[in-house]
């Protein structure tokens, strides 16, 4: 049964992050709570609505960043504790706002994540985990990527510590806490001299490494309690996915996919259950950082063994900006359950049960609810008025004196503070673009964006803006200079690139909020060499055991540390911490599938990929560095012959598709204006499927250009390795795939790959 | 979001921007429209069964939907237009424009009341009534002219434009109760007739696509970059710009407070309503595919009429007002909520920044390279001016930022509309090079006084944030045209192109509006002793020479080879000096040289035109006899001679495609050259102000009509005939 929620917006806080708002406990059911927000600036506040106003509690002083939010209380208590970490400290308040915890952590990286089980503290920084009983140091763990969340499962019911790792590399590391206590002891014990246990030790603390295609972002215990055996919790994945695994002791944890996304390039950044039209069942709240938010039925939410059923989706909901936090519970009105939803500028509205228009209003034919949500309303607008009317007033008098300044003072810096710009640069698998999202705080005035690459910068459908491509003059060396005006209240602004692998730089964005004095923040982005390859896990990178690898092997005076870093400039998604120990790192093509396997240690690297392309840029890219760095490189390539045409088989399904798209589209409008009784049944398909066959052209445009050019690029450097320049041979090349008949299509291409052209062999 | 009173299926794809609605029987709306297939489509909810004795004629109604009838036109139809074009009778006419025809067809009757070949197309109709003329007329625009038929297919009205014509409007422009036509057109112009006479115009960043009357003398336009808008008089009230582009604007009172909205149809399937004197914004709805058009009709019988909306694919939805006023209350609280809140922000942030830049500036800040930070007294100038160019640009002319101390310009934002080629020119150099000043070329492509506005991202050296400075500069009307020093030598051959006339003013109010026209290093200062003036351009674009000089008894010279350039000079100047009338003397020899060349070619291409109309109906005869032949050895049957007669009717079909082909070529060239000529009249037009302008247009075209070759010289030359 789908339902039917409306907005209601609240108040007004700083920039938030996600995870930091929580409803705090009511005395009883669907009794109104009291919302709890600490932001950017260091503020935190708890109000609760009352009639419409706010009402505030508390508020605390500016200071630095509020990172993460969590309630707790000792165990068997209400949790109504608030504990707040800001850089590398704790706090934690009374939900009257009385400051009972100060606790500065000592740790090196400030705190990303943080999780808290009565009186056990878990807190994540980058890459390493800490453990902390009643603030005593009990134990920590190294990762070898980046933590983007952290949970432990309930303690009440497992009688343990069992820590979850939500990392960037795709995978859940499930942690032994009580072995990690252990092992803390005995370093202690052993070596007071050198306090930090080295991480080989303590990954035998490390139960259990749970792989998921794509990378987890949020995490959530399932039904709000982890089940009823505590062991099921909720992960939300980079791509949008929402997924349930149970992690029970002793055997490997099993887990399953919840929810999909319709929408491709956003993450999830909040979860939630709750039970909202009263029905029994709890429902599954999701919030990502492309502003929707979803509410789902989920049947045998906590059951990670459960049949694969796919959730149904009661409501969606799209704000213009990213969903920081989002919480059932009651906040408006009692009696009425609500989603209630923080956003990236700091608005907390609510998504409610209760009707607030007013056709509602008169549907249920009860004219007072109506008068008085009227009423409600223009007394908070009045509010609301008055306090703008006394800001603008303040603001008046502060722009009078900067413009004064500018004036007088020889000496006198105009200085304007760092603009928070929300950037985020993703990679979307199955279009094999990358999705560029920019968010501010304040309305956005206009966005520049500036390339040194070439780069296709598409428009995406939903936003307003009006863009403008201006001509790049070639002197300046710019690639592609677009600039976007946004509309009135615009924060956020999506844009789509294509880029060329083989092809690297930087991308720069200038971004310019509609504030008074006018700033524009530049943020500059790279474009990796091998811009279109994701990690893989290597069970899926190799599933196909008898792909024809090509190698590449270096070897030269290199550190580990230094081709890490060579790598991590080649390749997106790699984590700037180099590893501890030689390491082999599996990538596959999002565009056409191949993979490409990196082996490196000390002094000797060995890349291996089915894409002669792949392994041609590679090579390119790292002796340029290596250059760049003065080493001596000792460089081998063996190329695998069939490699060329496992790759285009690879691709061939796509180039089909497009070639076959493409051809049946140049049909189309001829054939509408035949009679169509006359026509045989293939050209009444392609008119059945007008909508579709149009509705795939412009989802993809010039895709067919695209694999075109990297057809070209494999033919060329299939042939290079054999001493071959085919560059005039791209013509036929190109015509056989926009000519020769599709049934064939391939055997012609394996052709051209086949056999080096006659006119170069001697 | 608006709910629709009701909702349709047309199941017909419709051409975009071609829809009317039409009283055909005089009382019941019909909605019209033009399909992918050159049909017009006329969809007739409440026609009256058992009438199928319309069966007969043009119109077929539909076998699948019995409200439905289809008028084959077997041509792209470019134009369609309902209203009450016969003075007599009490039913709209339904008048249909192709690219050589117009037809006028009386859809209750199915029968038609004229058909006329226009041989410059039929871009754009209207019907109604013209002040001057007691008839209503269908105005019909094509290349650079416009026509006015009456109901028997007269043309009385017949004028030229700038070019093509692409949008027309009838509004009653002076408010004195008769209509006034408004015509946009492919040179960006907006130009208001009163009867023959022009009495506006205005240039706008686009081409006007549409126009639509709003009540009094406003109007609503549409332009192709994605600007609609409205103009009160020529006087831009309020415009905005979206990155879709207005296929429909329509005016109606949406949300029933007795004040028309502006309701636009955009090309992504979006219709909106803005009020007419704010723009804001009262109603929306989405369609999924492009809309088609707007309309707006009694489909519900209920009295009042509905805005019909129908989208390419045939969708139709109605709406009134009756269902917009409570839906939008409960939101628009919301809706205001949110923006109060907005705005909180906004202010909030600015307050941060001035508290910040108080507590930095106070000194005991850290000097932090992230946040923007320049010096306060840091001012951006900036110059134009004419750069003669070198090998790598052309002559342009040049902007020059610089800022006053070590800041740099890390790039800069121009945006200026219909100068480049989207709105917004970049400068962004590499980092190695940046410096305190830029320099951004400029070529503005026409002759129009710009606005530019600058955007210029300054900081100190590797920041990552940069303050902007925002300013507006103004390019004179005439920029692209350097001031050639006296000292410099003058060519010595006279100018063959000029144009002469008499004002009865003082030099010093011409070198006045030298000044503010061209763009020049220094003011020139008027000569106080009374001598005259002569001065020298050289042009940017082409590198021409222009020269105006002026005796200090009144007679004025400017010499170009260029017409158009001399047309403008000449408004320009009237304009500055508020003429009302002017009559000048023209010789421009090339031009008129042309013109003759051209009327002669019109003779021969009309001649080969109706030798190949002969041939083709030739060619159908032959056709027609071999097929009867062919089908004949069919039935004998005698297998040798049908393929024979196959062959034959073979090789007649190809010369038969071979001669359309030609007979489709030559009709180009006569369009392109007819295009040619009325260019060529309207440039002679805007040589002259006022009743002369009127009169030249009026003269060519009775000296066209009777071909007289020597007479439509003599008027160009001296505007009279």
């Amino acid at each position: 049964m789908d339902i039917e929620l409306s907005r209601i917006d609240y108040s007004l806080s700083g920039i938030t992050q996600p995870h930091t708002m929580e409803l705090l406990p009511a005395a009883g059911p669907r009794l109104a709570q009291k919302v709890v927000i600490g932001d950017q600036d260091g503020v935190l506040q708890s109000f609760s609505m009352k009639k419409g106003e706010q009402q505030m509690v508390f508020k605390t002083l500016p200071g630095p960043a509020i990172s993460r939010m969590c309630l707790g209380g000792a165990a068997g208590t209400v949790k109504d504790k608030i504990f707040i970490s800001k850089k590398g400290e704790v706090h934690g308040f009374t939900k009257k706002g009385k400051l009972f915890l100060s606790f500065d952590t000592c740790l090196a990286e400030s705190i990303k994540s943080m999780h808290i089980n009565g009186s056990t503290l878990l807190l994540c920084g980058n890459t390493v985990y800490n453990q902390f009983r009643d603030c005593e140091d009990t134990g920590s763990f190294l990762s070898s990527d980046g933590i983007t969340d952290v949970i432990s499962l309930p303690g009440e019911k497992t009688r343990s510590l069992v820590a979850v790792l939500a990392c960037a590399d795709g995978v859940l590391r499930v942690l032994d806490g009580a072995e990690l206590e252990s092992l803390n002891r005995q370093s202690r014990a052993s070596s007071r001299v050198s306090a930090t246990a080295p991480s080989s030790a303590t990954s035998s603390a490390l139960r259990h490494e749970v792989r998921i295609p794509g990378a987890p972002t949020a995490l959530h215990l399932a039904n709000n309690t982890g089940g009823e055996a505590g062991q099921s919790v909720l992960f939300g994945t980079d791509d949008g996915r929402v997924g349930v695994v149970s992690v029970t002791r002793n055997s490997p944890p099993v887990w399953r996919w919840l929810a999909g996304t319709e929408r491709a390039g956003a993450s999830v950044s909040t979860l939630h259950c709750h039970d909202l039209t009263g029905d029994g069942e709890l429902d599954l709240i999701v919030g990502r950082d492309d502003g929707s938010l979803e509410v789902f039925a989920v049947e045998a939410m906590a059951d990670a063994a459960a049949a694969e059923d796919a959730a149904h989706r009661r409501f969606t909901y799209t704000c213009p900006e990213s969903v920081s936090t989002a919480r059932g519970g009651v906040l408006g009105t009692q009696g009425y359950d609500e989603v209630v939803v923080s956003t990236y500028t700091g608005l907390v509205f609510g998504l409610t049960t209760e009707r607030v228009d007013g056709v509602a209003a008169l549907a249920h034919d009860a004219q007072s609810v109506s008068m008085t949500v009227g009423q409600d309303t223009r007394r908070r607008l009045q509010a609301l008025r008055a306090e703008l009317d006394g800001l603008e007033e303040k603001v008046s008098a502060e722009r009078d004196r900067y413009l004064a300044a500018a004036e007088v003072g020889d000496n006198v810096l105009s200085v304007v503070p760092y603009l928070n710009i929300n950037h985020k640069m993703s990679l979307i698998r199955e279009e094999a673009a990358y999705l560029l999202t920019l968010e501010a705080a304040t309305a956005i005035d206009n966005v520049l964006v500036q390339s040194d690459v070439p780069v296709d910068i598409l428009d995406v459908d939903r936003n307003s803006a009006v863009v403008s491509f201006s001509d790049c003059d070639a002197e300046e060396g710019n690639k592609a200079l677009v600039t976007f005006r946004c509309q009135l209240n615009t924060t956020r602004l999506d844009l789509r690139l294509r880029t060329v692998e083989g092809q690297a730089g930087l991308l720069r964005v200038y971004v310019t909020p509609l504030v008074a004095p006018k700033c524009a923040a530049l943020r500059v982005l790279r474009v990796a060499p091998l811009s279109l390859h994701a990690r893989a896990h290597q069970a899926d990178a190799m599933a196909d055991a008898d792909r024809p690898f090509s190698v590449l092997t270096l070897r030269g005076a290199f550190s580990l540390a230094e081709m890490h870093a060579w790598l991590t400039a080649c390749l997106p998604d790699l984590s700037d911490k180099p590893p501890s120990e030689a390491t082999t790192l599996y990538f596959q093509s999002t565009l056409i599938g191949t993979v490409l396997v990196c082996s490196y240690g000390r002094g000797e690297a060995e890349f291996k990929s089915d894409n002669v392309s792949t392994i041609c840029i590679l090579k390119e890219c790292l002796s340029k560095l290596a250059t760049g760095r003065s080493t001596h490189l000792d460089i081998s390539c063996a190329v695998n012959p069939d490699s060329g045409a496992h790759a285009l088989r690879l691709m061939f399904p796509l180039l089909r598709e497009q070639a076959a798209l493409h051809r049946d589209l140049a049909l189309l409008d001829a054939l509408r204006d035949l009679d169509k009784d006359a026509l045989a049944a293939k050209f009444l398909a392609i008119l059945d499927n007008e909508a579709d066959i149009r509705d795939r052209h412009k989802r993809y445009p010039a895709y067919l250009d695209r694999l075109c050019g990297m057809l070209t690029d494999l033919y060329i450097d299939h042939f290079k390795f054999r001493g071959l320049n085919v560059k005039a041979r791209v013509p036929q090349l190109l015509d056989s795939v926009y000519k020769a008949p599709l049934d064939t299509l391939l055997d012609t291409l394996l052709q051209h790959f086949r056999e080096p052209p006659p006119d170069l062999r001697a | 979001m608006a709910v629709p009173v009701f909702t349709l299926q047309l199941n017909h794809k419709l051409l975009p921007g071609r829809v009317t609605i039409g009283k055909y029987d005089g009382s019941h709306s019909c909605l019209t429209a033009a399909t992918t297939a050159d049909k017009v489509l006329i969809h007739s909810p409440h026609r009256r069964l058992g009438t199928t004795s319309q069966m007969s004629g043009a119109a077929t109604w539909s076998q699948v939907n019995k409200e439905i009838s289809l008028l084959s036109v077997n041509r792209n139809v470019s134009a369609l237009c309902a209203g009450r074009l016969h003075p007599d009778l009490e039913q709209d006419i339904l008048v249909v424009g192709t690219p050589s025809s117009v037809l006028a067809y009386n859809v209750e009757n199915n029968k038609d009341l004229f058909y006329k070949e226009v041989a410059d197309g039929a871009n754009i109709i209207v019907v109604g009534h013209l002040s001057g003329y007691e008839n209503p007329l269908a105005l019909v625009g094509g290349n650079c002219s416009i026509q006015g038929f009456d109901y028997k297919g007269n043309d009385p009205y017949w004028t030229v434009s700038g070019d093509n014509v692409r949008s027309l409007a009838l509004l009653d422009y002076d408010l004195d109760g008769e209509n006034e036509l408004i015509v946009g057109s492919d040179d960006f112009d907006l130009r208001v007739f009163k009867e023959d006479v022009m009495v506006g115009e205005t240039s706008e960043t686009e081409v006007a696509t549409i126009l639509a009357p709003l009540r009094g003398s406003k109007m609503a336009y549409a332009l192709a970059n994605g600007t609609v808008g409205v103009y009160n008089k020529l006087h831009r009230v309020w415009r905005v710009k979206s990155k879709n582009r207005a296929v429909s604007v329509l005016s109606y009172d949406i949300d029933g407070d007795g004040v028309e909205e502006l309701v636009t149809g955009w090309s992504n399937g979006k219709v909106d309503a803005r009020n007419s004197r704010t723009g804001e914004v009262v109603f929306k709805d989405n369609f999924n595919n492009s809309v088609a058009g707007l309309a707006d009709g009694d489909y519900r019988l209920e009295g009042r009429s509905q805005l019909i909306c129908c989208s390419v694919d045939g969708e139709v939805r109605g709406y009134d007002s009756s269902r917009l006023g409570s839906l939008m209350e409960g939101n628009a609280h919301q809706d205001a909520v949110r923006d109060l809140l907005q705005k909180k922000q906004a202010l909030l942030m600015e307050l941060r920044n001035y508290e910040s830049n108080t507590r930095s500036s106070s000194g005991a800040a850290q000097t932090n390279m992230n946040a923007g930070m320049i010096p306060a007294k840091t001012s951006l100038q900036t110059t134009v001016s004419i750069n003669m160019g070198n090998k790598s640009k052309g002559p342009h002319v040049e902007l020059c930022l610089t800022t006053n101390n070590e800041t740099i310009i890390r790039a800069v934002l121009v945006f200026a509309e219909g100068i480049f080629a989207g709105e917004t020119h970049v400068v962004h150099p590499r980092d190695e090079e940046l410096t305190s000043s830029l320099k951004v070329a400029l070529f503005p492509p026409r002759d129009v006084p710009l606005d530019i506005h600058i955007k210029a991202l300054v900081g100190l050296p590797r920041t990552e944030q940069f303050h902007v400075f925002e300013l507006t500069r103004h390019l004179p009307r005439f920029s692209m045209y350097n001031l050639i020093s006296a000292s410099a030598p003058l060519p010595e051959e006279l100018p063959q192109n000029f144009v002469s006339f008499f004002i009865s003013e003082r030099i010093q109010r011409v070198v006045l509006w030298i000044n503010q026209n061209f763009l020049l290093s220094s003011e020139l200062e008027p000569e106080s002793g009374g001598g005259s003036l002569s001065l020298s351009f050289s042009a940017l674009r082409d590198g021409s020479l222009l020269s105006i000089s002026m005796h200090p008894a009144g007679r004025m010279a400017i010499a170009t080879s260029n017409m158009t350039l001399a047309g403008d000079l000449v408004q320009s100047l009237a304009s500055f000096l508020n003429l009302s009338n002017l009559q000048v003397t023209a010789e421009f020899p090339d031009e008129l040289a042309h013109l003759g060349e051209w009327l002669e070619k019109v003779a021969n291409l009309q001649e080969v035109r109706i030798q190949l109309g002969a041939d083709l109906a030739h060619r159908a005869g032959l056709i027609r006899n071999l097929i009867v032949r062919a089908e004949d050895a069919r039935l004998l049957p005698d297998l040798t001679s049908m393929r024979e007669w196959h062959t034959q009717l073979l090789e007649v079909n190809d010369d038969l495609i071979n001669s359309y082909n030609i007979r489709c070529s030559n009709h180009n060239e006569l369009l392109e050259i007819l295009k040619q000529i009325n260019l060529t009249i309207q440039k002679a037009a805007r040589l002259r102000v006022g009743q002369n302008k009127a009169d030249v247009v009026n003269l060519s075209r009775s000296a066209l009509q009777s071909n007289n070759l020597h007479s439509l010289l003599k008027i160009v030359r001296t505007g009279e005939a």
